[in-house]
């Protein structure tokens, strides 16, 4: 079994190579040959394939093309590699279940099935994006938290402290970090759901030095958390990140492979997406000694992942995963069009029915492509988690007709979504309830959902 | 020089797919039967190796080809313009001009920058490629430097946006901000953003980024004609 530190010791003695060799010279070629060999093509006309064969082949192909490529590391510009047998030795004796949360609410994640009849665990929340002032974030997290079914919040992130716009590397990144912190869990409290896990640890810090300074249990964190560790696109690490780990591993702590293929970059079109997807979950095991991978493909073009291709590259990568991985997978949706928007929902739906029916867990969600200050609400998640549950055991064949009808219905808006209201807008500030109006498009677009076959639970 | 007709035309067309295949070797070889068969060096440019690039630039567009396609077909493109450039007076070689680009400081995502310059390369522009974690006085230095029309500058997180407003600091405090068009992009960059800082201009994709800078660089000419 590859322990961490052969890992560490790899990336100081594995075959060095320039950053620009390994896209074009290793990585490059690669990709093209096993996905001929392995026969993968995309299908638009079916953006949630019903094909075993073809998941698993994606979970094989991904097996071949990482013990060839490996894994990339920026700062020594070494390629980490093992062999077959050492990387099939690994993921065969790694662990299948995870424990997060405190309390009442502590809980245990594992893979799911395509088709599986257990709902999705429900990791909600912003996605990570930025929330203007303090105040909206504890409001926001408490709107999160009161969704009836979330298993584990994904915090916004703040932008500024006492005024001043927070800087990456700066002090104000470790202020900004212990801040976010304090406060997300002071909303969890206030929510009555104290034990509830933050599965995206430190979304105000990007640094390893902020990241690790504000994980001081004092500060409100607990190693059942979650910290997210990016891989950088494609297939590389950094120091950053595996110092991030050497820390989290030390302390027991949850460790997320968080990875981002980009449709359109070095990861190709959408069957190199879905097979550099796979790839990433075996790297989560081998490299960072995962709990959890939390994937985002993400569309160059658009810069969110509600598209057809994507659609397809999230459906089938997650089956392929999902079949044939100890590693639980969460996808993330990222929706073009912002809050108080009929296409949001549209979205949400599509991308949370693809992911469900083909067997992952979800991260609902980056409302606006999470670019847009204060765009989201807790009603996009809490859709998501409605749909999510309603979706759950469902066919894979049927998850394809309902992804195709909403499809229809945003799919030429993608380029130029509406970026909708902002959170104050959406919501009276003062009751933490969301508008009438609000609530009059979202029951619209579940009985458009409900007269199409979905059956929600609650 | 080549008269034979279908013997130039076999030339001019081995260049272009060589580009479009992103073969330096087959590009490099032809450049030099072309320059050997004494085949205008213009034309192998304007001929050969620019509709190479312009149709992988196109079909990058219509996502029938990729970023590395986009970098490999670049790449060619350059090792065919280093051998036909000993021939010719670089002032006869219809160029758009000089682009700095990076990603700023404090920031290591790449793949949007690097779409965008295998992008501009292909619109006609030379890209100064600076990488990523850039301090603002790279971007400023490294544009005078190259004597540089257009600095792009990118950014990925919220965190690292401020190392945009950096560069208009930087070049304002230098009295150069004018001498220069900056383009910004980036997931949590925007318009509005782009205009409280400064910027020229923000681009929302690779393919807008390129607009842009036709754009930039047109005023510019005009303002300098």
């Amino acid at each position: 079994m590859i322990t961490y530190l052969d890992v560490i010791k790899r990336i100081h003695t594995g075959r060095i190579c320039s950053e620009r060799d390994f896209d074009l010279r290793v990585f490059a070629p690669k990709l093209k040959e096993v996905l001929k060999a392995h026969d993968i093509r995309y299908d638009p006309v079916n953006p949630v394939p019903d094909d075993d064969g073809l998941a698993d082949d994606v979970w094989s192909a991904a097996m071949d093309f990482y013990c060839d490529v490996g894994t990339y590391c920026l700062d020594t510009e070494r390629i980490v590699q093992f062999d077959e047998n050492e990387i099939a030795q690994t993921l065969k004796t790694a662990p299948r279940e995870f424990t997060f949360g405190d309390g009442k609410q502590r809980k245990a994640l594992t893979q799911r099935r395509p088709e599986d009849g257990t709902p999705p665990w429900c990791f909600l929340g912003a996605g990570g994006a930025a929330v203007s002032s303090e105040e909206n974030l504890l409001r926001l997290v408490q709107g999160y938290a009161s969704i009836p079914v979330i298993n584990s919040l994904t915090s916004p992130a703040l932008t500024t402290v006492e005024g001043m716009r927070i800087v990456a590397g700066s002090p104000l990144e470790i202020y900004g970090a212990i801040r976010a912190i304090g406060l997300a869990r002071q909303a969890l409290t206030r929510a009555g759901k104290p034990g509830l896990p933050i599965m995206n640890c430190i979304s105000t810090a990007s640094s390893a030095i902020a990241t690790i300074a504000a994980s001081q249990p004092q500060f409100g964190l607990r190693p059942s958390d979650g910290w997210l560790c990016g891989t950088l696109a494609e297939m590389k690490v950094d120091y950053g990140v595996l110092s991030k780990g050497a820390y989290l591993l030390s302390w027991g702590a949850n460790v997320c492979s968080e990875t981002a293929p980009v449709l359109g970059g070095y990861a190709g079109g959408p069957e190199g997406t879905a097979l550099v997807n796979a790839a990433y979950n075996i790297l989560g095991t081998v490299i960072q000694k995962a709990s959890y991978q939390l994937s985002f493909p993400i569309h160059f073009n658009f810069q969110s992942n509600t598209a057809r291709s994507t659609l397809w590259a999230i459906s089938l990568s997650g089956q392929g995963i999902a079949r044939n991985a100890s590693l639980p997978v969460f996808m993330l949706g990222y929706t073009a069009s912002g809050p108080m928007t009929e296409m949001v929902l549209y979205e949400t739906a599509a991308w949370v029915i693809a992911a469900v029916a083909s067997g992952t867990h979800i991260e609902a969600e980056g409302v606006c492509k999470a670019t847009h200050v204060d765009h989201f609400t807790p009603m996009e998640p809490g859709f998501a988690a409605e749909v999510a549950y309603a979706a759950t055991g469902i066919k894979r064949s049927c998850a394809n007709e309902l992804v195709k009808t909403l499809l229809s219905k945003y799919e030429d808006k993608i380029k130029d979504a509406p970026i909708g209201k902002r959170f104050g807008e959406c919501y009276d500030m003062t009751t933490g309830k969301p508008s009438e109006d609000y609530l009059r498009l979202y029951s619209k677009i579940k009985k458009e959902l409900e007269d199409l076959g979905l059956e929600f639970k609650y | 020089m080549v008269e034979d007709l279908p013997q130039k035309q076999d030339i001019l067309d081995g260049l272009r797919r060589g580009v479009i295949s992103g073969d330096e070797e087959v590009v490099k070889l032809a450049t030099q039967e072309g320059i050997d068969s004494g085949i205008d060096p213009i034309e192998i440019v304007e001929r050969g190796l620019i509709p190479g690039i312009t149709e992988v630039g196109a079909n990058f567009e219509r996502m029938e080809a990729y970023l590395t396609d986009m970098m490999m077909s670049a790449d060619a493109m350059k090792a065919g313009m280093s051998i036909v450039l000993t021939k010719i007076p670089r002032e006869k070689i219809r160029r758009q001009g000089t682009v700095v680009l990076g990603t700023v400081k404090g920031d290591i995502h790449e793949i949007g920058k690097n779409i965008l310059g295998a992008l501009l390369t292909a619109a006609g522009f030379d890209v100064i490629d600076l990488g990523c974690d850039v301090p603002a006085s790279v971007f400023a230095e490294k544009a005078e430097e190259a004597g540089a029309i257009i600095i792009g500058a990118s950014a990925l997180m919220t965190t690292t946006l401020p190392g945009q407003k950096d560069i208009v600091d930087y070049l304002n405090s230098t009295g150069r901000r004018g001498k220069y068009s900056l383009l910004v992009g980036g997931g949590p960059t925007n318009a509005q953003w782009a205009k409280e800082i400064g910027a020229d201009a923000y681009a929302e994709t690779a393919t807008e980024g390129v607009k842009l800078a036709l754009r930039e660089f047109e005023k510019r000419r005009k303002q300098t004609a």
